[in-house]
């Protein structure tokens, strides 16, 4: 029993859309609840960009237990006697009942010291390997329970093993002084593209994805979920009436959408900005907290590529374009607030199909079903963007992945807006499926 | 400037909301459009906006198709009241005005002119949601004119006013009237039709049942009426012995009385005063729009639909 509009005027987008936008983004950003809603948000993002400093709070009341193999058994007790003393120096000095942050242990081989990690005996295995020249390599293996910054002090460790062996043997040999290597290697580990990566830069990676992921869902459902009910507001107030009069249906989804994505994405510049300077100076801040010798937090940023930036405010761009108009076209079809829930569930449920997917990607899981996720276009805003962060994609794959995503919007637009045409001036009745696809043809 | 609706037809389902609906209106008229709840005034609105199209029919505007013409050719007052509630009024109007195709300054400019035109300048920097209704509607008829429109279009624009702003609506009426604006309004009361149109259609099950100039369609009943008031008699018993004649409406003051084609007039004065009536009052009219309504649709015009019960009407196409 409804009618689409009929826009046999083919009124130009502009600047009518342009009108409107400006409308929803000034009212939204104006109201209450936006400021309220964004203050806690930042205050919950600064907490969440603080977490490894309160991690390292309270991880420095545990013990790294270091597996350490050397070429010669007498490098082996060397390395052991000098870690001990310049790591848990601090330690010591705080009184015998202090944990002390390392406990290493020798072992007769690099290979059982690796299996000693990949088994979860120890937390990480230190291989010292004499070279011709007298000099010493390192590879620090790490096992998941280890944190970069402790990494980082055995690297200062190392430094200090390979002075004093230095010291010990130039007497002899005349030797020149040659700074120790040190590789940190993930046993069994983090790979990036098959590339091995450090522990560090994998747990930067992930949580990088698991913001991106965590960001994008919220920009989409919540956003998504503004602009439907600003559409139901608009049939409750009755207002609409006055609108269709005045501006074609393309004009108005358009407007709206536009106008109240730039409100989301300035909450989401207000609640990042503070988020990422807290990040930012996250060392410093752990220098006052826990003192210079073990303030580093080191939670690696490198994952931060400008492409990788790039292609994600991309995806935020055309994800929200898709799921607003949906958003905007199930909002027309009902009158009543309460009935917003019911008819936006089945695209919530997409979406959180989605996030699911890209969590699964974050942690490696079902390869093939992540990467066939991230070219379905309802999907790849979420899973695409984990997966550029964690693993390898080819630059076709990522070409394939927005042509997909732009044409299912050409698409979506066409379709919402002959919904939302028809949607606006119906009332009193919740559409049933039937009632939507006749809508829409 | 002529607008001209021909052979209109929409039909929502299995509900025929215009059947063949026909009328013209010309330039600088203010033509009242009646009919019964469900009769298919706002169906005939939303096709004149281009908001629903007609499966049948044509409209025109001095000739030319109306889908080609610009939307602020038309102002629109919907029956469904409604502002966005948190908005100033001066936003809301500068908003709207802007949709049409109004520079902002100017928008602002005319909607304080407007605003202190009805009495309300210091409207403007308030929340429409603090408004009284008849506040908000009033508003809501400054945002279907303020863009200047060729031809309004005004859905039961004086429901809810109290007496001072629908005499003050009346006015403005009629200075757009004298600005060669054509107003087409819908409304149940017939005293304001009578008082400010020249033309009017009533239109039943999606046709117009008669219409024209109100003299015109006063005169196609072929009726007269005598409105006679008589000192101490309101019962008019002596009238039963007139043939052709009828009380339609009887009161204290003044009762009407409807003659049937070829009855005198002057027969009901004599029959007065032979009954020794003390007649203070004695007019020949023509039947009142009223009764014309009723002649024709065989009821009572009914009170308008408020609040959801006329959305509903609205989404099936049947609002009045």
């Amino acid at each position: 029993m409804s009618e689409r509009i009929a826009d046999r005027r083919h009124d130009p987008l502009l600047p009518n859309a342009w009108i409107v936008a400006r409308r929803e983004y000034v009212e939204r950003v104006r109201s209450r609840l936006f400021v309220v809603s964004t203050l806690v948000l930042v205050v919950l993002a600064v907490l969440v960009a603080f977490a490894p400093i309160f991690v390292k709070a309270i991880d420095s009341g545990t013990t790294t237990r270091v597996a350490v193999a050397a070429s010669d058994e007498k490098l082996a007790e060397r390395a052991i006697a000098i870690m001990e003393g310049v790591l848990n120096a601090q330690a010591g000095g705080r009184g015998s009942d202090a944990a002390k942050p390392y406990a290493f242990v020798p072992s007769p081989s690099r290979a059982h010291a690796i299996d000693d990690v990949s088994a979860a005996r120890v937390d990480a295995a230190l291989v010292a390997q004499r070279t011709a020249s007298g000099a010493i390599d390192f590879t620090f293996y790490t096992g998941e329970g280890i944190g970069p910054d402790r990494a980082q002090l055995v690297g200062v460790g190392t430094l200090a093993v390979a002075i004093l062996d230095w010291t010990s043997s130039n007497t002899v040999v005349g030797r020149e002084f040659t700074l120790p290597t040190l590789d940190v290697i993930a046993a069994g580990g983090p790979t990036a593209g098959g590339a091995p990566i450090t522990n560090a830069e994998f747990t930067g990676r992930r949580v990088v994805g698991i913001v991106f992921v965590v960001l994008i869902f919220l920009l989409l459902v919540v956003y998504g979920m503004w602009v439907a009910a600003g559409v139901v507001a608009e049939k409750t107030s009755r207002v609409m009436e006055l609108i269709v009069a005045a501006g074609s249906a393309r004009q108005l989804l358009v407007g709206k959408v536009v106008g109240i994505g730039l409100a989301g994405f300035t909450q989401y510049a207000c609640v990042l900005a503070p988020a990422l300077l807290a990040l930012v100076l996250q060392d410093q801040i752990a220098t006052v907290i826990f003192g210079q010798a073990d303030a580093s937090i080191s939670l690696s940023l490198a994952a931060l590529t400008p492409g990788l930036l790039g292609a994600y405010a991309l995806y935020v761009v055309l994800g929200f374009v898709l799921y607003g108009c949906i958003y905007a076209a199930a909002g027309s079809l009902v009158s009543r607030p309460e009935d917003l829930q019911t008819i936006s569930l089945p695209l919530s449920l997409i979406a959180v199909a989605g996030y699911m997917v890209a969590l699964l990607s974050l942690s490696g899981g079902l390869p093939s079903v992540t990467r066939f996720a991230s070219f379905v276009p309802f999907w790849s805003p979420f899973v695409m963007t984990t997966r550029l962060s964690v693993s390898r994609v080819e630059p076709r794959e990522l070409l394939v992945s927005f042509g997909l995503l732009v044409a299912t919007i050409g698409l979506a637009i066409a379709l919402a807006t002959r919904a939302y045409a028809a949607g606006v001036l119906l009332y009193g009745q919740r559409p049933g499926l039937r009632a939507v696809l006749h809508t829409i043809r | 400037m002529s607008l001209v609706l021909d052979g209109l037809h929409k039909r929502f389902a299995s509900v025929t909301a215009l059947d063949g609906l026909s009328f013209e209106v010309s330039g600088g008229q203010v033509f009242g459009f009646l009919g019964a709840n469900g009769a298919g005034k706002t169906t005939t609105m939303r096709i004149l906006l281009g908001v629903l199209r007609a499966d049948r029919g044509r409209v025109s505007l001095d000739g030319r198709d109306h889908a080609g013409l610009p939307r602020r050719t038309w102002g629109y007052l919907p029956e469904e009241r409604g502002l966005y509630p948190r908005m100033t009024v001066m936003d809301q109007l500068v908003f709207f005005a802007g949709l049409y195709g109004v520079p902002r300054d100017e928008a602002r400019r005319s909607a304080a002119d407007w605003l202190s035109r009805f009495r309300v300048p210091e409207y403007a920097d308030r929340q429409a949601d603090t408004l009284s209704k008849g506040n908000q509607q009033k508003v809501q008829f400054l945002a279907a004119i303020l863009h200047d429109p060729q031809v309004l279009l005004l859905d039961e624009p004086f429901t809810g006013l109290d007496p001072v702003n629908v005499a003050l609506l009346r006015e403005v009426f009629l200075e757009l009237r004298s600005q060669g604006k054509t107003i087409i309004f819908s409304t149940h009361q017939m005293e304001t039709v009578e008082t400010l149109c020249e033309s009017v259609a009533i239109v039943d099950r999606g046709r117009v049942v008669v219409g024209g100039n109100l003299r015109d369609v006063k005169r196609s009943l072929g009726r007269q009426v005598v409105k006679l008031s008589l000192n101490g008699d309101h019962r008019l018993a002596w009238l039963d012995g007139v043939a052709g004649t009828r009380v339609i409406r009887r009161g204290v003051e003044q009762s009407e009385i409807e003659l049937d084609t070829g009855v005198e007039p002057g027969v009901v004065l004599r029959a007065a005063v032979a009954a020794g009536a003390d007649v203070r009052h004695f007019e020949i009219a023509d039947p009142s729009l009223e009764q014309i309504f009723i002649d024709h649709v065989g009821r009572p015009i009914d009170p308008p639909l408020q609040g959801p019960a006329a959305a509903d009407r609205a989404a099936a196409g049947i609002v009045a």
